[in-house]
């Protein structure tokens, strides 16, 4: 994907549901438009706690705290890699996830499908 | 001359006293329709049981075969569940209890993936193992201290600090069909290092595979006087070393067994058939020649098959399923065993569900693996159900599930026969059924 203005491109450590350990590859885009694009991506079996679907909300609000998005900023993607499998359940996904915000957490996900070019028009803005 | 007297005290062995009473309960479920009701002695309980300290006097009720008494003789209640279709029922117990001003503790697999809902219910939920940990559990409720939630799913005890399983504490004789007792369950390992799409093992066990040490699985295997047996690990064929060194200490045992899925490489099916392999589970997931040799490789070593499939995934169509059906009838195994699709929390089936919005029905009664409670990507959910039906169906329309059944039992009997192990079936309980009268023939 073409990128700019990544502030980060790695892996993220969290405590996840029940305090597991918990990691995920994280990239934060700032676009043009004064949003920023959170791009979760699920490391299935290289993540030995939650996955990013169950943990969203939680994980969301803590990536917003901790690199200072506003609530109303944030735009939060699911990304789910191809996992070169021949079942394809294990083919790659993005999912816009929305949340409503109580001002200090987000809450109540709510999933919109989204396609590789979206998010690779998304990030070359 | 005297001979000198030797005075020998014979020392009476000390009586553990038992000063604490607890009411361990494994909840009843519905079992699939149109399948042979078996009832296997749980295993969760069991290895439970192991954990607690001498102290504590356990009485257990499996209300799955036998009716579950609700009294106030009791210390504490500990619920163990296996499935979500277990943890309404169980929930439902615990309510009775608390009328009842007992304290009640959930624990065990459907309960970790369930435990939000469960605190609902319970005075204290345990999340992970409980090897090391009863001590401290039940020291807080003598305390009156007993906390919401004994959370170790980060920090998994010593494997080598599991068993031998408490199989005492099972009344044996509620598990005979007609003289025949069921297999008895055992584990040589935890965690697992595949990640598959139904599955919430490694949620629950770890992603990592955590042999137990073989003088350990020796052991407790020793222990055990049931001949046949059910090595529930998720999978044995995780370490090929492993299962080899295993499979070659478990030969003079001469134990029969069946399990999950084992490799198919020549020397390790051959040492699993010295070792007493009697069947294996193997997912059967799509038509191709890879599946048809492998149930041929087990075969021709004298392993039987039972197919495992599962129905609804999103890359079968109704076609697919038809012709996946044709298929197991060509391939002659032994046994197969059909399940819907069920997007079980904690699992990848379950975050895409979630996120499609496709989940339709979140009665965890219904989440039996027989009963649709998703949309499929390519068939209506009542039309999946109708082919789930025809699956049992058309699988078992020559042959019953008993007469198949039959005919594998016979060929452990054969195996028993040949290195002298076998044991006829007990008369007293031959018109017995999981503790129930039954007529012969029924």
């Amino acid at each position: 994907m073409k990128e700019k203005n990544n502030l980060t491109d790695s892996i993220y450590r969290f405590k996840g549901e029940w305090d597991m350990d918990s990691q995920c590859g994280l990239k934060i885009h700032r676009a043009k438009n004064g949003m920023t694009i959170v791009i979760a991506t699920d490391l299935y079996n290289e993540n030995p706690g939650t996955s990013v679907t169950r943990w969203n909300a939680p994980l969301a609000t803590a990536i917003a705290a901790e690199y200072q998005i506003p609530h109303n900023k944030l735009y939060f993607i699911e990304h789910t890699p191809d996992r070169g499998s021949k079942l394809t359940f294990y083919t790659e996904t993005f999912y816009h996830v929305s949340f409503l915000s109580d001002g200090e957490k987000l809450v109540d996900p709510n999933w919109e499908k989204l396609t590789r070019e979206e998010v690779e028009t998304m990030l070359s803005s | 001359m005297f001979k000198e007297i030797q005075v020998i005290r014979i020392r009476k062995p000390e009586k553990k006293i038992k000063t604490m009473k607890i009411k361990l309960i494994y909840p009843k479920w519905t079992k699939l329709e149109g399948q042979t009701h078996f009832n296997l002695p749980p295993h969760g309980p069991v290895v439970f049981a192991a954990t607690l300290p001498d102290y504590v006097e356990i009485e257990f009720t499996d209300e799955n075969v036998e009716p579950l008494t609700i009294t106030d003789d009791c210390d504490l209640v500990a619920i163990s569940m296996m499935l979500t279709t277990q943890i309404k029922r169980g929930w439902e117990i615990a309510e009775t209890y608390h009328s009842l001003g007992k304290k009640v503790i959930f624990g065990g697999i459907s309960t970790m993936l369930h435990a939000e809902e469960t605190l609902q219910h319970a005075d204290s939920v345990f999340l992970g193992e409980s090897e090391g940990r009863m001590e401290q559990v039940l020291d807080d409720f003598r305390k009156n201290r007993l906390q919401k939630v004994y959370n170790f799913m980060n920090n998994r005890p010593d494997i080598a600090l599991v068993g031998p399983a408490r199989r005492d504490i099972l009344k044996s004789e509620l598990y005979y069909h007609k003289g025949v007792q069921m297999v008895d369950l055992f584990h040589a390992s935890r965690g697992c290092r595949f990640s598959c799409y139904p599955c919430a093992v490694t949620y629950l066990g770890g992603r990592e595979f955590r042999p137990r040490p073989l003088d350990k699985v020796i052991e407790e295997l020793e222990t055990i006087q049931n001949n046949r047996l059910f090595i529930v690990d998720n999978s044995l064929a995780q370490d090929t070393q492993w299962e080899k060194d295993l499979f070659r200490e478990m030969i003079p045992l001469k134990k029969k067994w069946c399990s999950h899925t084992i490799e198919d490489k020549p020397e390790v099916l051959n040492l699993a058939a010295q070792a007493g392999a009697w069947y294996v589970y193997q997912a059967v997931f799509d038509t191709s020649d890879y599946i048809k040799d492998r149930i041929k490789m087990y075969h021709d070593y004298g392993i039987g098959v039972e197919g495992t499939i599962l129905l609804g995934l999103d890359n079968q169509t109704e076609d697919d399923i038809l012709r996946l059906i044709d298929f197991l009838l060509e391939i002659d195994l032994d046994l197969a065993e059909f399940t819907v699709m069920t997007p079980f929390p904690h699992t990848k089936a379950w975050d895409d569900m979630i996120r499609e919005k496709r989940i339709f029905n979140f009665d965890w009664n219904d989440y039996n693996a027989g009963k649709v409670v998703f949309q499929p990507k390519h068939m209506s959910p009542e039309r999946l159900q109708e082919l789930f039906y025809l699956a049992w169906d058309t699988f078992y329309k020559d042959e019953s599930q008993a007469q198949k059944m039959f005919k594998l039992f016979r060929k452990v009997i054969e195996k028993e026969i040949e290195d002298g192990t076998y044991r006829s079936r007990r008369q007293d309980l031959a018109d017995i059924s999981f503790g129930k009268k039954v007529t012969r023939g029924s």
